[in-house]
């Protein structure tokens, strides 16, 4: 195990084109349209876990509701192709700026605040959003839902479900993580993480706090809302019980899972929570409870999941760290003061 | 008329939000950690009082106190699953830890009694009192939460300001580690606190369902983040203020009702929430004495 | 030489603790400051008030003849004043290198747009900032481990990382806060001449220090808290022949038996 593991750092870019290849033949390996379509919407809710860890994992705050902004996405993208017939990348981009407003006003109040704030908020909103969905009858139809939203159309060709969107969602997926890789080896990523590490000592360094949480809230907010758009036309159908907050749960545990803090984590975390909702499909009721269970004890034996970011603060080690280091350093002292 | 009557409704529902927003505060304070699973605690209340007056004896009062051990035992298994070990640590551990637990109990919740709607059992006969000999009425159920929730409340600042143990947990609040140099059982104290907060919440579910006469396994999550609003609203850990928010959110609520519609009603707490957290981050009713306002010179 | 950081009246109270009581402190630029005084004297508090952590209570800050009171922290950073922390405050998670390019912040403007179209300014700005940090960690000393988790390096060399990184913001002045903290006398004498060091490329540096024999062969110029109030300022000879020091750091009474105890030796 820990062979492979220190080939594959070795040798990242080889493990980058393997798993690449591995994502682009998987669907190829089946001949049942239902497993293709399952994997379709693992890859969907890889994306989905990937923007909602830009919040969790790299800004030190936990936000529960990131199904409100897939909420918005969705009922944007259904609305925008059913009532004004837009196309799939118009309402793509439309929904790209709708979710970035939403994401802000929705950052505001917590920018000043410290962490759980981000939590708080975030969960109403996620509510707030179910409920307006569920009770705005003339624009949403309501608890009946938006149906009939038509295939993909994209540059003359009709991508059925399957195995053509599973290549749509793997190219969103590929294009979000080159996106996010590029943002966290800059300057914006560095402040990000710093913040999350150890918010004085960036504020010190002149790292404007609640700006970068800003652009970071804003950042999940928009991938999570344009997944909602691939939600929308994956489903063909979208209605307001598809973004209650067990939902926002579901992913959340696929972060948790996988691992926050590192952007092979979410992924990895879609993958296993999906094939475990398969898996145990015939345990319908009970399989809520299993994820509740998962996520509690990830956090009793491994906080940061099982491809999370070990060293950070993430992982939860780091007040034993302080502690260990203040004793120190209170050792230290008394040595001086006696010199 | 219209509007004097939905503020006698919004008071008493107020109150129950009330005895919520105490119990959780409380719980902040003493634990220093916000909580997700309070929802659950106040529908655990509810259901165990409903299931008790249904099966065992229609005794007001017994029920209560059902309620209050029933939500009690979980906050024990709240305590043990996410707080204890988690005191040192960074916060969203714990934090995601109170978000399984919710998930955990709701779920079990409802595949043991499913997420229909109960009747609740009325303890005692609904009747209107009609007031100055207008057609403004308070009802039995009004003056039963408002009285039961004024006891508790006095209940639990004489246990607070008047008993030993009272002391130790508003010590743990202050500063755990302060608390513990003076041979304070943090841990224990912390339990007691939980328990004591759970407990609450778990009157304030057998007051909700007897006021809406209904209760049911799903309706944690939406009760819940009215604690948590009143919560913020009162500042975190002040008690009274949050209480003081709690009213509030039940008069708004029955006031967004009669201008809007009751469809929306979860939804004004929240964006008042939104809107005073923009705007006084501190919370609403934290006041503060001989200091300078935030970024006067 | 003018003077570059300068505080006037000021003072921190916590409810009715007086943490820091009317200080006024004048620092000229190119020299080293020392702040000592016993536990408590709110030495810590006075710095955190002059990199703008707290808020004053009254009084002035003034740095380069700009009024800084109040500033938020990453302000106050920007104009280019920059602290360390006395516990030390690592990016744990990050690199040494990282760490010490996040110091780079304030010098550098790359967007979110640059960094995800890798734009002229960002291939710029990361060019500057690894050229930067490396040098940095060159003078420092620690190049051999610049791809470490910092949590993972020894406390004395955490130290210096936190150092590293402060100057790689370029600061006019910097703050240091207990930075021979932990360290054992041979690695205590190295940072002093690396502080001198500093001194004469022209950064001015002010430092807080517990370790007596430290400060007095480091600074040009040492101011003395007792219980937040000024006690006593000037050139080390001055400080340490004060009256008010030594009672403050031993205790009247001690004092009071030592003189009587030489005087009978006499």
């Amino acid at each position: 195990m820990t062979a492979a593991k220190n080939f594959f750092e070795k040798h990242k870019t080889l493990a980058l084109v393997l798993g690449i290849a591995v994502l682009l033949v998987l669907p190829q390996l089946t001949r049942s349209n239902y497993i293709r379509g399952v994997l379709a919407r693992i890859i969907v809710y890889a994306t989905l876990a990937s923007g909602l860890n830009i919040i969790n994992g790299y800004s030190g705050q936990s936000c529960l509701g990131i199904v409100g902004f897939t909420c918005i996405g969705a009922y944007s993208g259904a609305l925008l192709t059913t009532k004004l017939g837009l196309p799939f990348l118009a309402s793509l981009v439309l929904t790209l700026a709708l979710c970035a407003a939403a994401g802000f006003i929705v950052s505001l109040p917590t920018l000043k605040l410290n962490g759980m704030f981000l939590s708080i908020i975030t969960l109403g909103f996620s509510e707030m959003m179910r409920l307006i969905a569920l009770n705005w009858q003339k624009l949403t139809n309501g608890p009946l839902g938006i149906k009939g939203i038509p295939n993909v159309h994209l540059f003359g060709w009709k991508i059925k479900s399957g195995a053509p969107f599973y290549y749509l969602a793997l190219a969103a997926l590929l294009l979000v993580v080159f996106v996010l890789n590029r943002l966290l080896k800059s300057r914006v990523g560095r402040a990000w993480i710093a913040i999350r590490e150890d918010q004085d000592a960036a504020r010190s360094l002149g790292v404007k706090v609640s700006h970068y949480r800003c652009i970071n809230f804003m950042t999940g907010a928009m991938i999570c809302g344009t997944m909602g758009v691939f939600i929308a036309y994956y489903y063909r159908y979208v209605s307001p019980d598809m973004f209650s907050l067990d939902e926002g749960f579901n992913v959340l545990s696929m972060c948790v899972v996988g691992g926050s803090g590192t952007l092979f984590g979410p992924i990895a975390g879609a993958f296993v929570i999906n094939l475990l909702t398969e898996g145990f499909r015939f345990a319908s009721e009970w399989r809520m409870v299993m994820y509740a269970v998962l996520i509690i004890t990830m956090m009793w034996v491994r906080p940061q999941g099982l491809f999370g970011a070990k060293d950070s603060v993430i992982a939860g080690q780091i007040s034993w760290k302080n502690l260990f280091a203040r004793k120190k350093k209170e050792d230290g002292d008394v040595d001086h003061i006696g010199s | 008329m219209y509007i004097i009557q939905q503020l006698i409704n919004g008071l008493s529902q107020g109150s129950i939000y009330a005895l919520m927003a105490i119990g959780y505060t409380l719980i902040v304070g003493v634990v220093g950690l916000i909580t997700f699973a309070y929802g659950e605690m106040v529908m655990i209340g509810a259901m165990s009082a409903y299931l008790f007056y249904t099966y065992v004896s229609p005794n007001f009062f017994l029920g209560i106190l059902v309620a209050f051990a029933a939500s009690g035992i979980a906050g024990i298994f709240i305590h043990k699953v996410a707080y204890e070990r988690f005191l040192e640590a960074p916060k969203h551990i714990a934090l995601l830890c109170t978000v399984g637990c919710s998930i955990l109990i709701k779920n079990l919740a409802q595949i043991a009694f499913g997420s229909q709607g109960n009747a609740m059992p009325m303890a005692f006969e609904t009747r209107p009192f009609y007031l100055f000999g207008t057609d403004l009425y308070i009802t039995t159920i009004h003056l039963a939460v408002i009285a039961i929730v004024l006891v508790l409340s006095v209940g639990l600042s004489l246990f607070l300001y008047k008993t030993r143990v009272g002391l130790m947990l508003r010590a743990v609040s202050q500063d755990k580690m302060a608390s513990s140099l003076v041979a304070i059982n943090v841990k224990k104290v912390t339990l007691i606190g939980n328990v004591v907060g759970t407990g609450l919440g778990g009157v304030a579910g057998l007051l909700y369902g007897t006021y809406l006469t209904n209760v049911s396994t799903v309706f944690g999550t939406v009760v819940g983040l009215k604690a948590i609003s009143a919560c913020v609203l009162g500042g975190m850990t002040n008690i009274p203020g949050a209480a003081l928010g709690a009213v509030l959110i039940g008069i708004l609520e029955n006031f967004g009702i009669a201008l809007f519609t009751s469809s929306y009603r979860d939804i004004f707490a929240f964006i008042f929430v939104f809107i005073a957290l923009t705007f006084r981050p501190e919370g609403l009713f934290v006041f503060r004495f001989g200091r300078k306002k935030k970024g006067g010179k | 030489m003018s003077i570059i950081l300068e505080a006037k009246g000021v003072s921190k109270h916590f409810g009715g603790l007086k943490a820091v009581e009317q200080v006024d402190m004048q620092v000229k630029e190119g020299s080293i400051f020392g702040i000592i005084g016993p536990n408590g004297a709110g030495k810590t508090t006075f710095f955190n008030l002059c990199s703008g952590t707290y808020k004053v209570t009254s009084g002035q800050i003034l740095f380069g003849g700009q009024d800084i009171t109040n500033l938020p922290p990453e302000e106050v950073a920007k104009k280019g004043l920059i602290r360390t922390f006395q516990n030390i405050k690592l990016f744990q998670y990050l690199s040494v290198l990282e760490n010490v390019k996040v110091g780079c912040h304030i010098n550098t403007k790359t967007s979110v747009l640059d960094a995800i179209f890798h734009t002229k300014t960002y291939h710029q700005d990361e060019e500057y900032a690894t050229r930067k940090a490396e040098k940095v960690l060159e003078e420092v000393g620690l190049t051999e481990y610049r791809d470490w988790k910092a949590g993972n390096l020894p406390y004395g060399y955490q130290r210096k990382v936190e150092i590293a990184r402060a100057l790689a913001a370029e600061p006019k002045v910097l703050l240091l806060d207990e930075p021979a903290a932990g360290m054992n006398p041979a690695e205590t004498w190295s940072l002093l001449e690396f502080i001198q060091k500093i001194r004469d490329k022209g950064h001015t540096i002010v430092v807080i220090e517990h370790d007596m024999k430290f400060v007095m062969n480091l600074c040009d110029h040492i101011m003395v808290l007792s219980f937040g109030e000024k006690i006593c300022e000037g050139t080390p000879d001055t400080v340490k022949n004060d009256r008010n020091v030594q009672e403050a750091y031993f205790g009247r009474g001690i004092i009071q038996k030592s003189n009587e105890l030489s005087q009978e030796g006499a």
